[in-house]
């Protein structure tokens, strides 16, 4: 007897289950047509933009490459990365954002100086970081908008190497600029390289009771005990 | 004799008492009339800063003299298959810990090659010494119990680091203790303490030698090395706990950046 009444209850139990997952995808499937209308409704610029920004990712990628595998004096591949961080970052927004709480804090001649330096932070920093990627090859895999305004993207890919480390994850944050695209974060392994500055920046102002000349002063200090020589440092 | 050994050891512990909590006694609390200065301090959220700052110090100087030139030491003399398959017998030792933390997060199919990886590795793979399951498909991940919390929604708590732990928030901290637990070797090694206290050496040595260049870099680059690793802690455990997911919604908002 209690057998039998437990065959029932697993069948009802299952037939309940089974409506219920049934339903399930009824409406997951109503879901999905009425989202991929809508979708392709808007999508043939979004899919240019789309195509462009992983495009703008692949190029970028490769003029850093070239850069890394030149016999150029140091000097000179500095210069490059200047050149092409300038024209591929929006180092304002980028400047603007590090401050994170502190952004109103500055009179406009620190704000001014603060983002010439923080430009110039971004150079040293970054191609001496870089060098660490010296063998390797980026494969861009996807790219998705990010937020509904159309003018932000996020951009999806992974540098190889060809020492036989593991594969880096990259995602490329990238705001659009006109017909083209601008860099304003890049993460890497997990890590916002925006954030990380931002942290540090609070940091420092904060450590000095709000004093936003700490700030200027460190950057200076930093840019100037940068070595231009990438090579030596890495090593 | 004991008895004086023992006031010894007492007035040690009262000393470093004092010592601790005079310096987590100095936290600034921001100026209540600075609004920047409330938002940094509660974006940070590090209560015990200078503690913290003091333990950091500790751990750094710590890796100067020691931790550092033994990764360095032991980059440089062994051949990369030696380094390589360290490495793998230290990965495949905490499969145990990564499959329950695996199976703790609904993640079937990730348990699964932490499963298939364990047997592939500890047999073909001669005792765990290769890693042929990654050419099978069976890639390596990692998982511990701070990160099971996170992905039930556990939030991470104030920021914590800790003298040779490092970075120890108190999710993170009860995650290692748990993990502790679900150890196999923990219990097996239960009267040889000093295996388990190789393994964790050894481990960090073979962390520190993989990142001689990168950490090197950080610390020389930024303007404030304390910070920046607080940064990258939180961040990259944000990361994992996503296993590599980006929500969009948890990115800042920069629409204001004008």
């Amino acid at each position: 007897m209690p057998n039998v009444s437990l065959t029932f209850n697993s069948a009802l139990k299952d037939l309940v289950l089974s409506s219920f997952a049934n339903a399930t995808r009824a409406i997951a499937l109503v879901a999905g047509l009425a989202f991929s209308a809508t979708f392709v409704a808007s999508t043939p610029a979004m899919a240019d933009d789309l195509e462009n920004a992983k495009a703008f990712v692949d190029n970028l990628a490769s003029n850093a490459i070239s850069i890394l595998a030149s016999d150029n004096t140091p000097e000179v591949r500095e210069s490059e990365f200047r050149t092409l961080f300038i024209d591929n970052l929006d180092m304002r927004r980028i400047g603007l954002f590090t401050l994170g709480q502190y952004a109103r804090t500055p009179t406009p001649e620190q704000k001014t100086e603060y983002l010439e330096l923080v430009k110039e932070f971004i150079v040293k920093i970054y191609s001496g970081r870089l060098t660490e990627f010296s063998n390797e090859t980026v494969k861009v895999l996807r790219a998705s908008p990010k937020g509904k305004k159309g003018t932000q993207f996020l951009v999806r890919s992974q540098i190889n190497f060809t020492t036989g480390r593991e594969p880096v994850s990259v995602v490329w944050w990238l705001l659009k600029d006109g017909d083209s695209f601008k860099v304003f974060d890049v993460q890497v392994v997990g890590i916002w390289m925006a954030q990380e500055q931002r942290a540090a920046f609070a940091s420092v102002i904060s450590k000095n009771n709000g004093d936003f000349n700490a700030l200027l002063s460190d950057l200076k200090r930093q840019i100037g005990e940068a070595p231009t020589d990438t090579q030596a440092a890495a090593n | 004799m004991a008895n004086v050994t023992n006031s010894r050891t007492k007035s040690l512990w009262v000393t470093l008492g004092v010592t601790l909590t005079l310096l987590a006694g100095c936290a600034t609390k921001p100026d209540p009339a600075d609004p920047a200065a409330i938002a940094a301090y509660e974006e940070a959220n590090d209560p015990i800063e200078p503690l913290n700052r003091y333990f950091f110090e500790l751990n750094r100087f710590a890796d100067i003299v020691a931790l550092r030139p033994v990764a360095e030491i032991y980059d440089g003399i062994l051949p990369a298959f030696a380094k390589d398959s360290l490495r793998n017998v230290l990965d495949n030792l905490r499969s145990p810990v990564i499959l329950a933390n695996d199976m703790l997060q609904g993640e079937w199919d990730r348990a699964e090659v932490t499963a298939t990886r364990f047997g592939i590795n500890s047999t073909i793979g001669v005792l765990g010494l290769m890693d042929p399951a990654s050419g099978r498909g069976y890639a390596r991940h990692g998982e511990d119990f701070g990160q099971t919390l996170g992905t039930w929604g556990v939030a991470e708590g104030s920021y914590f680091y800790l003298p040779i732990l490092g970075p120890a928030p108190p999710r993170d901290l009860a995650g290692f203790t748990v993990d502790l637990a679900f150890d196999p070797l923990t219990y097996i090694w239960w009267d040889h303490t000093e295996y388990s206290v190789a393994r964790f050496m050894v481990s960090g040595v073979d962390l520190r030698a993989r990142n001689l260049t990168t950490i090197d870099e950080i610390e020389r680059t930024s303007i404030d090395y304390y910070a920046a690793v607080r940064s990258l802690y939180r961040q990259s455990r944000k990361a994992e706990i996503a296993n590599g997911h980006i929500d969009e919604d948890d990115l800042p908002n920069i629409d204001d950046l004008e």
